[in-house]
C-alpha cells in the first residue's frame, strides 16, 4: 500500500535536517508496529520519499511524504497510529492511498509558497516598500552570489520568482512569495530577502526573519493544486 | 549574563540556530526526552557530557544515569553537551549562557552539574563549559548560589588534575550512589549547612571523593611525599559497585536522537566488567568483578527497547561481549522474536579468541563494515607481556573463516610503545598484516582490504602498567614511519594515532593536582576539543607548560617506583595494589595470567574485599 501524507514540520521539528527526516518517520512507523516495504539489495532501506527539502529552521505548514507499507490497512488507523509516535511539531494533516502507477512527489511538485515575517532595521513607509518590490520585480535578471563549498557562484534568481508581494504590519514586513521548484534548483526565500536588501536598499533584519513554507504545489497552466 | 530566563534564551538561540552546524544538537525535544516540571521536583541536576552531542548520546552510562535520576519523582535530570566551535562563538558573541537541552534553563539555575570523565582530552571542555555557563571554574570562587560541580566516570580514578574545579567526585558505578548524593543535596536545600559540613556528609557515601579533605605534600624532587586524609573521611575512597546487575536499573525508553549519532542504535548491556586481565587496560581492572545479566532480563529489555525506540539495530555491549556466557542463545532469541520487524544485532567488541565466524554471520553490523580484530601486539612474546591471550593461529583461523564466508574487509588493531617492545615486535605487526592479506588472496577473495590501526600506549592508573613510562614521542614517531613504509601494499591500509595528543593524554592520565593550573591556562588560551585532531593546539599546550614551569616528561615519561606514592593512591578500584605489582612482575617475565572466568581465582582481591562475586549466567 502506497501512502501519500500531508504533514506539518513546525516548532522544534523545523530544526530536523531533511536527511534525518527519513529516520524520524521510519522509527515512528516501527514504533507504531506498522510494517514497511523495503528496497531490494545489500542494504535494504524502507521506502519513504519526500518532496523538495525544506531548509533547516524553516517551518513547513503542509509538506508531503510517500510511504510504502507492506500490507493494506485502514487509512484512518494508519494515520492515527503513526501520529501517536511522531515528535512534537510533526502533525499529520491528510492522507491518501496512491494508485500503483502514481508519480513520485519529486516528479509532480513544482512550486512552493512562503510567508515571511522580517523586522525592519529602520522604519519605512508603505509606498517606499511597494516601490522597492515593484522595482525588484521589474528587473529581468537578478544576480545573486551564492556561497558554496567551491566558493561564490553567481546565479540569476529572477526566473524562479512567480509572485512576490509585501505589506507593513507594525514594525515587521510580511512577504508573500511563490517560487518555482524543479530538478534544476530553485531560490531560497532568504536569498530573495538578501537581494531586496542589497539591490533596493530595503532595511531588513534578515537574521531575525521567520520563514514559513505554506505549501508545496503542483502547478499546471496557471492552476495550483495539491499532490494529494 | 546575570538573570536570564529560559524563554529569553530560547528566543535568542532560535535567531541563529539555523545557521550553526547540526541545529538538532541543541534542542531537547527528541523522542523519549524527559521534560519535567521544575517546581514539582526537589533537586534539579544537569548531566554534562564534555564532548559533542553525537559522542555524548552514544555513551551508555550517560543514558543510564539520565533515565535513572528521572525515574525518581523528586529529582529532575536534563542534558547538556559541549557546544561545537560555531555554536560557542554565537553564544559568546550574544552573551547567552550555556543552557540545558530540555528546558533551556541556564546551567547556573541547576543544583548539580554532573560531568562524565570518559577521556583525559576532554578536560578542557569541562572548564570551558563552566565558563560558558557563567560559573567560576575554581570551586573557591563559587558561592552557595552556584551549583555543585561533580564528576564521575573512568577518568575519575585519577581525578587529581581536576582538583580545584570539581567539588566532589563519584568513584565507581553510580546507580545507587548518585541518588544517595542527590538526597543529601535535597536535604541541603531545605536545611542548608556550611559547605564544609555538607561535603563531610557527602564524603560518607560509598565512593565519594571530596578532594578538599585530602592534602598532598611533595618531596624536593617533585615526587609525592604523602597524601593525608582529614579525620572523618576514608583514607582510601573505595569505588561504588552494583552488586546485582541483573536487577539494576536499565533504561528501556532511551532518547532517540534526530541526527545520526556515533552509535545510532539500541544498546543492551549484557554484562559489566571483564576478567581477561589485559595489563594495559584500565576498564578491565576498574569494572571488576564480571557480572552478567540473565538472558530473560535481556530479552525482556529488548522487547521494550524495540517498542519504545523504533530502532532497527541492537548492540550487545560490554567490554567483551563475545565472552558473555549466553551470547548465542540471546542473539538467536532476539533474531527469532524481532528479525521479522527488521531488527538486526551488532556486537561492537568481538575478540579474536572468543570470535566465532558463525556468530558474526548472524550479526548485521559486521556484515556491513567488515570484521575487527584486536591482537594489540605483533608478536606472541609481547602479547604474553600484555596478557592478551590471542595466538597467531587464532587470528589466522578466524581470518580464514571470515574470508571463506565472504568478508573482504578486516581491521586489525595494535598498540605501539608497549613496555618491553623491540624492533621484532614492530616487524611482527607487518608480518601479521601480510599473512592475513595473503590468506585472503590465496582464498581467491578480490578487493581485499586489511586496515591496520596503531594507537600509542598510554599508561593508565590502576593497571599493572601504571608505573611504566610512555615511550618518547620521537621514538614512537620513528616506529610509525617505519610501519607506514613497510605497509605499502594495495591491500593494506595503515592508520595511526597522533603522537602529540597521546603524549598529553599520558601527562593527564598520570598527572597530579599540580596540573590544574595548566588546564585553566590552556582553556583561557583557547584549548578545547583537544581530542579532535584539527582543534588540538599542541603549541599552546607547550607554551603553557613552559610558562607554568611544568615538566611534562616528569609525568609521561618517568618510570615510577613501586614504593612511590602515586597521585591516585587514595582512590581504590577494589583491586589489591599488591596484585598489580605481581601482574607487573609477571608481565616482565612474559607470563600469562588466566582469566578467572574459566580458571581459578587470580587473587585480584575485588571479590573478598567488597563482598561481591563474579556472576555468570550461562
Amino acid at each position: 500500500m502506497r501512502l501519500r501524507i500531508a504533514y506539518t514540520k513546525i516548532e522544534d521539528a523545523r530544526y530536523i535536517a531533511h536527511l534525518d527526516l527519513t529516520r524520524v518517520f521510519e522509527r515512528a512507523i516501527r514504533r507504531a508496529e506498522i510494517k514497511m516495504s523495503y528496497t531490494e539489495g545489500f542494504n535494504p532501506r524502507p521506502k519513504i520519499s519526500f518532496g523538495f527539502a525544506l531548509a533547516v529552521g524553516t517551518e513547513g505548514e503542509r509538506e508531503y511524504v510517500d510511504i510504502d507499507l507492506l500490507h493494506d490497512m485502514d487509512l484512518g488507523e494508519v494515520l492515527a497510529r503513526i501520529q501517536e509516535q511522531l515528535p512534537p511539531g510533526i502533525r499529520l494533516l491528510q492522507g491518501r492511498a496512491l494508485d500503483p502507477g502514481a508519480k513520485s512527489l519529486m516528479a509532480v511538485l513544482n512550486a512552493a509558497t512562503y510567508k515571511i515575517r522580517v523586522p525592519m532595521a529602520l522604519p519605512i513607509q508603505s509606498e517606499r516598500l511597494q516601490e522597492a518590490v515593484s522595482a525588484w520585480l521589474a528587473r529581468e535578471h537578478v544576480t545573486f552570489s551564492r556561497y558554496t563549498k567551491k566558493g561564490p557562484t553567481d546565479k540569476d534568481i529572477r526566473p524562479w520568482i512567480k509572485q512576490l508581494s509585501a505589506e507593513i504590519q507594525g514594525d515587521v514586513i510580511l512577504f508573500d512569495l511563490e517560487v518555482e521548484m524543479g530538478n534544476a534548483g530553485s531560490v531560497r526565500p532568504e536569498e530573495v530577502l538578501a537581494s531586496l536588501r542589497e539591490l533596493e536598499n530595503l532595511p531588513l533584519d534578515i537574521e531575525a526573519a521567520h520563514v514559513r513554507r505554506t505549501g508545496v504545489h503542483v502547478t499546471y497552466e496557471g492552476g495550483k493544486s495539491s499532490p494529494i | 549574563m546575570s538573570k536570564i530566563t529560559a524563554a529569553e534564551i530560547r528566543r535568542q538561540v532560535e535567531r541563529f540556530l539555523p545557521k550553526v552546524l547540526k541545529p538538532s544538537r541543541y534542542i531537547g525535544s527528541e523522542w523519549n526526552a524527559i521534560k519535567k516540571d521544575w517546581d514539582k521536583t526537589e533537586v534539579q541536576m544537569v548531566f554534562a557530557f564534555p564532548d559533542v552531542y553525537e559522542v555524548g548520546m552514544s555513551h551508555l552510562g550517560t543514558r543510564i544515569l539520565y533515565h535513572l535520576v528521572n525515574s525518581f519523582p523528586e529529582f529532575l535530570c536534563e542534558r547538556v553537551f559541549a557546544p561545537w566551535i560555531d555554536m560557542e562563538k554565537e553564544l559568546r558573541e550574544k552573551e547567552i549562557p550555556l543552557y540545558a537541552l530540555e528546558s533551556f534553563q541556564p546551567l547556573k539555575a541547576f543544583d548539580v552539574i554532573g560531568f562524565t570523565l570518559q577521556y583525559e582530552m576532554s578536560f578542557t571542555n569541562i572548564l570551558n563549559m563552566l565558563d560558558l555557563a557563567g560559573i567560576p571554574m575554581r570551586a573557591e570562587d563559587r558561592g552557595p548560589e552556584d551549583p555543585w560541580i561533580i564528576a564521575g566516570g573512568p577518568c575519575a580514578y585519577n581525578p587529581e588534575p581536576l582538583v580545584g574545579f570539581i567539588d566532589f567526585f563519584l568513584i565507581g558505578e553510580s546507580e545507587e550512589q548518585l541518588p544517595e548524593v542527590l538526597r543529601l543535596v535535597a536535604e541541603q536545600k531545605k536545611n542548608p549547612v556550611l559547605r564544609q559540613d555538607f561535603l563531610k556528609k557527602v564524603a560518607q557515601v560509598q565512593g565519594v571523593y571530596v578532594p578538599d579533605f585530602y592534602h598532598v605534600t611533595y618531596k624536593p624532587d617533585g615526587r609525592i611525599e604523602k597524601i593525608e586524609a582529614e579525620a572523618g573521611v576514608p583514607p582510601v575512597v573505595e569505588k561504588a559497585i552494583v552488586k546485582d546487575l541483573d536487577q539494576a536499573f536499565f533504561p528501556t525508553n532511551p532518547v532517540v536522537p534526530y541526527l545520526e549519532i556515533v552509535h545510532d542504535r539500541m544498546m543492551l548491556e549484557v554484562m559489566r566488567g571483564c576478567s581477561r586481565g589485559c595489563r594495559f587496560c584500565q576498564a578491565g581492572m576498574i569494572y571488576r568483578p564480571v557480572r552478567e545479566r540473565s538472558a530473560e532480563t535481556l530479552l525482556k529489555q529488548t522487547e521494550e527497547l524495540v517498542r519504545s525506540t523504533g530502532y532497527d539495530e541492537i548492540a550487545l555491549t560490554s567490554l567483551s561481549s563475545g565472552d558473555y556466557s549466553c551470547i548465542q542463545p540471546v542473539i538467536h532469541n532476539i533474531l527469532e522474536q524481532h528479525g521479522a520487524q527488521g531488527v538486526g544485532v551488532s556486537l561492537p567488541s568481538l575478540r579474536v579468541d572468543s570470535f566465532d565466524v558463525e556468530l558474526a554471520e548472524t550479526v548485521q553490523k559486521a556484515r556491513k563494515s567488515g570484521l575487527t580484530f584486536a591482537p594489540e601486539a605483533g608478536s606472541q612474546r609481547l602479547r604474553n607481556v600484555i596478557n592478551k591471550g590471542v595466538e597467531e593461529k587464532n587470528l589466522l583461523d578466524a581470518a580464514e573463516a571470515a574470508f571463506q564466508k565472504g568478508w573482504s574487509t578486516i581491521k586489525l588493531y595494535f598498540m605501539v610503545g608497549l613496555p618491553t617492545e623491540t624492533q621484532e615486535d614492530i616487524d611482527g605487526i607487518i608480518d601479521l598484516a601480510k599473512k592475513v592479506a595473503n590468506l585472503g588472496t590465496k582464498l581467491g577473495r578480490r578487493n581485499i582490504k586489511v586496515t591496520i590501526s596503531t594507537s600509542i600506549f598510554v599508561p593508565k592508573s590502576h593497571t599493572p602498567f601504571q608505573w611504566e613510562p610512555q615511550e618518547s614521542g620521537a621514538s614512537v614517531d620513528l616506529k610509525q614511519r617505519y610501519l607506514r613504509d613497510k605497509l605499502r601494499d594495495r591491500r593494506l591500509n595503515y592508520n595511526y594515532h597522533d603522537v602529540k595528543t597521546s603524549y598529553l593524554e599520558a601527562v593527564f592520565a598520570k598527572g597530579d593536582r599540580r596540573l590544574a593550573p595548566l588546564l585553566e591556562w590552556a582553556v583561557q588560551h583557547g584549548c578545547r576539543f583537544d581530542g579532535w585532531g584539527e582543534q588540538f593546539k599542541y603549541s599552546v599546550w607547550m607554551e603553557g607548560l613552559q610558562e607554568l614551569g611544568i615538566d611534562p616528561q616528569f609525568y609521561a615519561n618517568r618510570t615510577m617506583d613501586y614504593d612511590d606514592i602515586l597521585p591516585w593512591n587514595h582512590i581504590g578500584s577494589g583491586v589489591n595494589p599488591q596484585f598489580l605489582v605481581e601482574e607487573h612482575h609477571r608481565a616482565l617475565q612474559e607470563a600469562k595470567t588466566i582469566d578467572c572466568r574459566y580458571a581459578d581465582c587470580t587473587g585480584c582481591g575485588v571479590c573478598p574485599s567488597r563482598g561481591v562475586q563474579i556472576e555468570l549466567k550461562g
